[in-house]
């Protein structure tokens, strides 16, 4: 879940209103938000689905409906500002979308810049996914002249002062020298024009998605704001514009529209017109559990922030805010509609959908062959099915293929284990210090590649078992092997067996119904030395047999 | 101790030198003890230090010159001195030749001139001319030896017969030890010797009684077979005395959590399925209406496959059933309105979340009611911390039945966590990609005062259910099985799960949860 900080005071400010701390962290955690704070700093996780809630002004919205300060869908008085911005085709291979918005009245405090960088990054992480799909840049309208245009130029087509440097850069050279650009770098590197906004005169606004220009940098002296949002993906865009607009209204400043030309449309951002939808209160009760009224359900989606419009039977209509951009289906304003009610005051219900329970036959299997085991004195073991081709090849002196990791985060954990014994002999190998003998089983899953299995691999669930020191002997490994067979009913037979793992001579293979169940052996003393060990080694491994 | 647990310690040979001392009048040298008991010196001395020990006797020691006989001391105590043998001779041949009564005494050559040497000595016989010729003829004195022994000879007598102190020797004998000793037939050793003397506890004791019986400290086949266990005393053990530790063969402390889980799951009528380890993209996320582009799918928080490189897809009707609500909207939804690419589908990935097998289940079995339960093994692109494993236990539930509704989801929630032991349960609004509305369950840690995360839960969205055809309310919910286990283990490592030192295992304290009757 993301975080954010806010501050408690600059919170309560916003509301207009003091809470105590306690009563404002049950709210919030009633509204899905969990809060913990550290002196004047409260530090919330919010919803994936929710970039509105990613500043303390967009929570502070919210918290007004749910305590019930402010109810009902919030108005924007938004006017035009009369600011155009043209898009030059040039932009449509790179980075085809932009728009804009600006924010008059504005008085900046320390928690106001605090929280306009903040959900600025936030939005760049999350609906942004990294700047790639959209970035923002805001900058003091008053330092540029309008009208404005968005462009793409070659990388060495332009020059100018990037936000946090003191000398004129080409785009290019920002990719290579300023810290921002060698951070994005990768999202331009496959284009040859990068994407930038300039005004009338010329001067650059920004280089989206790097960096802005120092010229348009916000101080606290900044009277009216320009922001522009660019971006690979329409929509996305659009959600950013309006949720950091309509965060702005929270403070009390003003908002105003731009044009945006495209080459064949033209448009007026940002469009924050509320959605209309239906709600059937009916079908709400249906799902949460509850015997709502309809006027009873508006009451509470009013405190959710919605506008209600009409009242028809049991169906409400209700309107969406602008930046509720989560709002896919009637389920997700049932779930408001829940949420709004309070999740304290959902009463369960006793479970009543009666079903008879049933063990998978691997797991009760299994089960079998844990009592067998431990009831030899064996100590059960649980490891990783990730491992790499050293521990499950090389060290037992064995081949093969198994399922590779395209992405892995570490050089120890690159494939999937093709075999138990591995994982039993390291675990040998990490229990050195303690007395021998040691004896241990695990019974686990591992995969095979499998070009007729529907994911091109399948688990394979086997049971292993390892002795370390006087007992490390085929004799007495057999011995178990034998009883764990004896003990699941498995009629089998043990033939010799040649593999590089163990001891010629020492290995022998078990085999049920003619197929090979598996194998027994001493490990080889490479093997036992390739894992450090100091004393013999015996083992077995075998599958678990369904049916 | 009391004097009876004191005498009821006591070994049979301890018992004996006791029983020997008491007759021996309470004060008694070992070798005495060694006549009367009939054991050997060092069973007398082991059974006397153990007395001393307990206090029952006292051990008084004393150093002594000993008077000892030597090899050829011994020899001439059963032979004779080699001169009153050369004397015998000499009275039936004299005069003779020396060699002559040397031969008639059968002494060797070595031992005749040491009789002829001792013969003059003691003035026994002398040498005279007879026809030119050394012939040698005993004296009176000669002939008045052979009447009886002289002092030394008793004294080797004495000497063959065990050493004597030298102390203790008759004075006539005490002088001639010195000769003995010169001729090498004799000598003298300190020796300690060792007195037994009943101390009063002793006394007390054999006052009380001691029995003699024989002592062993194992019950045998052989004891058991011939009865004679009966006329045995066992040794008493000091039963408070450690020993060395054995442990039982273990199930692993995070596998009897997950055991405990699945127990409360069954006995609540779930179904259980298993995973594929490794899935397709199109059943570990976009079945789930996760969009294609989401975070969770990008290469830093999913582990995907090089090998195999792809794998197969489900019926066509199904692919594009899911397809379409992704693009645009199923039930009345808008959709994430994006291109669909069935490329991403085929991508095969380390399962990230057991919804995947779930999901397939329900796929295959529409009509309700159902009841599934998933335990198994999740995998994320994490580096491994005291946080963090990029392999790990979920553990997953749907209910699908006519008219479910989210408190239903919530008393199945209470359920499992009052189960499991949990006493304060509280529920909060919550976020998951594929449910709406989704509820978050957390209880209340008492031993770390803290409120803990274990449960994720909603009704599953539209998107997903309506392409698989299913058009009844599913419940779902999912445990991070990790913190549970952490907190039921007090582990505070996460790495700890799967460190599989042998000796935590087999030491491990498990305390299942305490169940109460749920309440509602």
């Amino acid at each position: 879940m993301p975080a954010i900080t806010v501050s408690y005071r600059d919170l309560c400010g916003l509301l207009g209103k003091r809470i105590k701390l306690e009563p404002l962290k049950r709210s919030l955690l009633m509204m899905g938000i969990e809060a913990e704070a550290t002196g004047d700093d409260l530090r919330l996780e919010v919803a994936h689905n929710r970039p509105d809630l990613l500043s303390a002004e967009g929570v502070a919205r919210a918290l007004k409906g749910f305590l019930g300060i402010e109810v009902g869908l919030p108005f924007y008085g938004l006017r035009s500002s009369g600011i155009v911005m043209r898009v030059d085709p040039s932009t449509r291979a790179v980075r085809p979308y932009a728009v804009g918005g600006v924010v008059e009245g504005v008085r900046l405090t320390d928690a106001a810049v605090a929280q306009l960088m903040q959900v600025q990054d936030k939005l760049h992480e999350t609906l942004g996914r990294n700047r790639r799909r959209v970035a923002i840049g805001i900058h003091d309208l008053d330092k540029v002249r309008p009208p404005f245009r968005y462009t793409a130029v070659a990388p060495d087509g332009i020059k100018f002062v990037p936000l946090d440097m003191s000398r004129e850069l080409t785009p290019a050279q920002i990719l290579q020298e300023h810290p921002k650009g060698i951070e994005y770098a990768h999202i331009l590197r496959e284009f040859d024009r990068y994407p930038l906004i300039v005004d009338s005169n010329g001067d650059v606004l920004s280089m989206p998605p790097i960096i802005n220009g120092e010229l348009t940098r916000v101080t606290e002296g900044t009277n009216r704001l320009f922001i522009d949002v660019t971006g690979t993906d329409e929509l996305a865009v659009n959600q950013a514009l309006t949720i950091l607009m309509t965060g702005f209204a929270e403070r009390g400043f003003k908002l105003r529209s731009i044009v945006v030309r495209y080459p064949n449309r033209r448009i007026r951002v940002p469009n924050l017109r509320a959605t209309r939808t239906r709600l059937n209160v009916r079908g709400a009760n249906e799902t949460i559990g509850l015997d709502l009224k309809p006027r009873e359900a508006a009451e509470i989606m009013k405190r959710m922030r919605f506008g209600i419009v009409g009242k028809k039977g049991d169906n409400l209509t209700l309107l969406v805010p602008p930046y509720r951009t989560d709002v896919m289906h009637e389920v997700d304003l049932i779930e408001d509609l829940a949420v709004g009610y309070g999740y304290d005051k959902l009463k369960p219900a006793s479970p009543r959908v009666v079903t008879v329970g049933e063990r998978h036959p691997l797991e009760a299997l299994s089960d079998m062959v844990r009592r067998a085991l431990t009831g030899l004195g064996f100590m059960e073991v649980m490891t990783f099915t990730l491992t790499n081709p050293r521990t499950n090849f090389e060290l037992m002196r064995a081949g093969g293929t198994a399922a590779t990791i395209a992405n892995p985060v570490s050089e120890e954990y690159t494939i999937l284990r093709t075999w138990l014994l591995p994982s039993l002999m390291s675990v040998l190998k990490a229990n050195r210090p303690h007395p021998l003998p040691q004896r241990v089983f695990e019974v686990g899953d591992l995969v095979l590649l499998d070009e007729d299995a529907e994911t091109g691999a399948r688990n394979v669930r086997r049971v292993a078992a390892a002795v370390i020191g006087d007992l490390g002997n085929f004799t007495y490994i057999k011995a178990v092997t034998e009883a764990v067979l004896r003990d699941l009913g498995i009629a089998h037979e043990i033939r010799p067996l040649d593999h590089p793992s163990f001891l010629e001579g020492r290995a022998a293979e078990v085999a049920a119904d003619g197929r090979c169940l598996g194998m027994i052996g001493e490990l080889h003393p490479e093997v036992i030395l390739n894992f450090e060990l100091g004393h013999p080694v015996a083992a077995f491994e075998l599958d678990l047999p369904m049916g | 101790m009391d004097l009876r647990s004191l005498i009821d310690g006591l070994g049979i040979n301890e018992r004996k030198v006791l029983l020997a001392l008491q007759q021996l009048s309470g004060e008694a040298d070992i070798a005495d003890i060694e006549g009367q008991t009939g054991l050997e010196h060092v069973a007398v001395m082991r059974a006397a230090l153990n007395l001393e020990q307990r206090g029952l006797v006292r051990i008084k020691e004393r150093r002594r010159s000993m008077a000892a006989i030597t090899e050829e001391g011994r020899m001439y105590a059963k032979d004779g001195l080699p001169e009153r043998r050369m004397l015998r001779a000499l009275v039936e041949l004299a005069p003779c030749t020396a060699e002559d009564a040397a031969d008639r005494a059968g002494l060797p050559e070595e031992q005749l001139q040491i009789s002829l040497g001792w013969l003059s000595r003691k003035g026994w016989a002398v040498f005279i001319k007879q026809a030119g010729r050394a012939m040698l003829a005993p004296t009176r004195a000669g002939e008045e030896a052979l009447k009886e022994k002289r002092s030394d000879e008793r004294l080797l007598e004495v000497l063959a017969s065990g050493n004597v102190a030298e102390d203790e020797l008759p004075e006539d004998l005490r002088l001639e030890l010195d000769i003995l000793k010169k001729r090498e037939l004799a000598f003298v050793k300190e020796e300690v010797w060792r007195r037994l003397v009943l101390t009063e506890l002793g006394e007390r004791a054999l006052a009380l009684g001691i029995e003699l019986v024989e002592e062993v400290s194992e019950l045998t086949h052989e004891l058991l077979a011939s009865g004679r266990w009966r006329e045995v005393r066992f040794r008493r053990y000091d039963v408070t005395a450690p020993g060395p530790p054995v442990y039982p063969g273990r199930v692993h402390p995070q596998q009897r959590v997950i055991d405990e889980l699945r127990e409360i799951l069954l006995e609540m009528g779930f179904v259980e399925v298993k995973s594929n380890l490794v899935e397709s993209e199109f059943w570990n996320f976009d079945a789930l209406f996760q969009a294609q582009d989401h975070p969770a799918r990008e290469i830093h928080d999913s582990l995907s496959l090089s090998r195999p490189e792809r794998t197969k897809l489900p019926s066509s009707a199904l692919v594009k059933r899911v397809a379409a609500a992704h693009e645009r909207g199923v039930a009345g939804s808008t959709g994430w309105g994006y291109k669909f690419d069935i490329g991403i589908s085929r991508r095969p990935v380390l399962c990230s979340q057991t919804t995947a097998a779930t999901v397939r289940y329900l796929a295959s079995h529409p009509k309700p009611p159902v009841k599934v339960l998933c335990i198994d093994r999740v995998y994320r692109h994490e580096r491994i911390d005291y946080k963090h494993l990029a392999e790990f236990y979920q553990c997953e539930g749907i209910v699908m039945d006519r008219g479910l509704t989210l408190r239903d989801m919530l008393g199945y929630l209470k359920q499992i966590m009052v189960k499991l032991g949990f006493k304060k349960i509280r529920f909060m609004p919550s976020y998951f990609p594929y449910t709406e509305p989704s509820v978050q369950a957390q209880v209340y840690h008492e031993e770390k005062r803290e409120w803990l995360e274990i449960l994720g839960a909603g009704i599953f969205r539209p998107e997903l259910l309506h392409p698989l055809g299913i058009r009844y309310p599913v419940l779902a919910w999912g445990i991070g099985l990790s913190r549970l286990i952490m907190a039921r283990l007090g582990l505070e490592d996460i790495r700890d799960l799967f460190r599989n030192d042998l000796q935590w295992i087999s030491s491990f304290v498990y305390t299942r949860g305490t169940r109460k009757e749920s309440s509602s």
